[in-house]
């Protein structure tokens, strides 16, 4: 997890937190306060979606399109 | 981002291949071929935008750091305003906003319509005779819209303020003359212009470069240091050395000129006519689309070669980007394009955003057509009113 960016482990906190969220959901958390410290760069969103898009690569995260858009998952092992 | 044409690359590694040389410096062969070239660089970049002479265009690394060194360097004096607005890109205000908290000045922000047009108006209002600087975008990177300039100056200089004009959105796709209207400063980002990434350009009038304090100091800045009475004494280098500190980007400087008499060699005016036509395809398209709203004006000689929406049956406007180059291969830019002011302006939360879809020399209709069957095929898949 260490070589992760900050915006990748915060993506993934989120997820392994709350589920299955859409963009928007993981964005507006990823401003709470407890993300504060891990979340560097969300406000415009576009980092932080490119690093979860990288988690997908990584096959850490899943991503599938549905009504209102992508729905983000960790993937349990 | 623009695409690099072959001109382009070919410049930027015939210069790292044949002379890789510092330019200015070194008296070896190399290194006058290196100079050569760097010189020649700096003409075609200031033919392209109509500096009266190439020592008005200095090299930066981008537009924000051009916008910067203006509002960091010239003279204001403490107490006087400086008119901005809503619809800067980020790298357009904040230098000033910074300033402004720094040295105590006032900043008054005129406000752009929701479509990204202008009341001119507003401007004669918020520009007084304390009024000392306008830093304006001359093309929006969100809404395309093009600013009534002209006016603008006119308004400006008629009450003693400088103009200072964020050109990165317009250069690329209008021929820009910057003594046409006679704006005090122009910043220009060259990797939206077919040239490489991390190049810029900052032109200023002659007598406000010489007048400015310097932004970085240090080496080839300078005409001579001295050292007597145990104290360093550097006599410094008109412009433009005096604001290229240091080691150069040669390789982009050169690249930049070979992008700047590329767009030449196809005509500014040919640019602009190609992209219109192409924006009125994508713009005709888009409105069409249930679920999608287009921000701006519906006039294409009123913007650039861009187009801002969002699609209400996904949540965020990365949604739209990822699933267009996943699927189509089309790529497109979402979030809020360093213009929070405006979004929050629009009522569009970060985490929301918009899609931009922007269109240039080498794009064709085929291309907007694969853009606008990704889009149908999105709304669809989201909306609800198909399974998959």
């Amino acid at each position: 997890m260490s070589a992760l960016s900050k915006n990748a482990q915060c993506v993934l906190q989120i997820l392994q937190a709350a589920g299955t969220l859409t963009t928007s959901e993981i964005l507006e958390m990823a401003q709470r306060t407890e993300y504060v410290e891990i979340c560097k760069d969300c406000a415009g969103g576009d980092t932080f979606v490119a690093a979860a898009n990288q988690l997908v690569e990584q096959g850490l995260v899943t991503k599938k399109l549905g009504k209102g858009g992508y729905h983000w998952q960790i993937v349990r092992r | 981002m623009a695409l690099k044409p072959r001109q382009v690359i070919g410049a930027m590694n015939e210069y790292y291949e044949q002379y890789p040389a510092c330019a200015g410096r070194s008296v070896h062969k190399l290194g006058q071929e290196a100079s050569g070239a760097y010189s020649r660089a700096r003409e075609k970049i200031a033919r392209f935008i109509n500096a009266s002479e190439p020592r008005e265009c200095i090299w930066t690394r981008n537009a924000t750091e051009s916008l910067n060194i203006v509002a960091n360097c010239l003279k204001i004096p403490r107490g006087s305003k400086i008119v901005t607005t809503s619809l800067e890109h980020h790298s357009g205000s904040l230098p000033f906003v910074e300033r402004a908290r720094r040295s105590r000045m006032r900043i008054e922000v005129v406000k752009a319509h929701d479509d990204g047009t202008f009341d001119i108006e507003d401007w004669k209002k918020a520009i007084d005779s304390n009024t000392r600087v306008v830093s304006v975008v001359h093309s929006s990177n969100v809404t395309g819209t093009i600013t009534p300039l002209r006016d603008i100056v006119e308004i400006a200089h008629d009450r003693g303020a400088l103009v200072v004009s964020d050109d990165a959105q317009y250069a690329p796709h209008h021929p820009l003359d910057v003594q046409n209207p006679d704006v005090d400063f122009s910043a220009i980002s060259v990797h939206k212009m077919c040239g490489p990434t991390g190049m810029g350009v900052l032109y200023g009038r002659m007598e406000l470069l010489e007048s400015m304090n310097m932004f970085l100091v240090g080496g080839d800045t300078v005409s001579d240091v001295r050292f007597e009475n145990g104290r360093i004494l550097p006599y410094y280098l008109p412009p433009p050395a005096k604001f290229e500190a240091g080691l150069q980007n040669y390789a982009g400087a050169i690249g930049a000129g070979a992008a700047a008499e590329y767009l030449q060699s196809i005509g500014m005016i040919e640019v602009e006519k190609q992209e219109r036509k192409l924006l009125a395809t994508m713009l005709k398209g888009l409105k069409e689309l249930e679920h999608l709203h287009v921000i701006g004006p519906e006039n294409v000689n009123l913007r650039s070669g861009l187009v801002s929406f969002f699609v209400d049956t996904v949540t965020s406007a990365h949604d739209i980007a990822s699933f267009l180059s996943d699927e189509y291969g089309v790529m497109i830019r979402s979030g809020w394009h360093c213009a929070g002011p405006f979004h929050y302006q629009l009522g569009i939360p970060p985490a929301r955003g918009t899609a931009r879809a922007s269109i240039y020399i080498y794009n064709n209709e085929a291309e907007i057509s694969t853009l606008l069957k990704g889009l149908h095929a999105l709304i669809a898949r989201t909306s609800g009113e198909e399974n998959h």
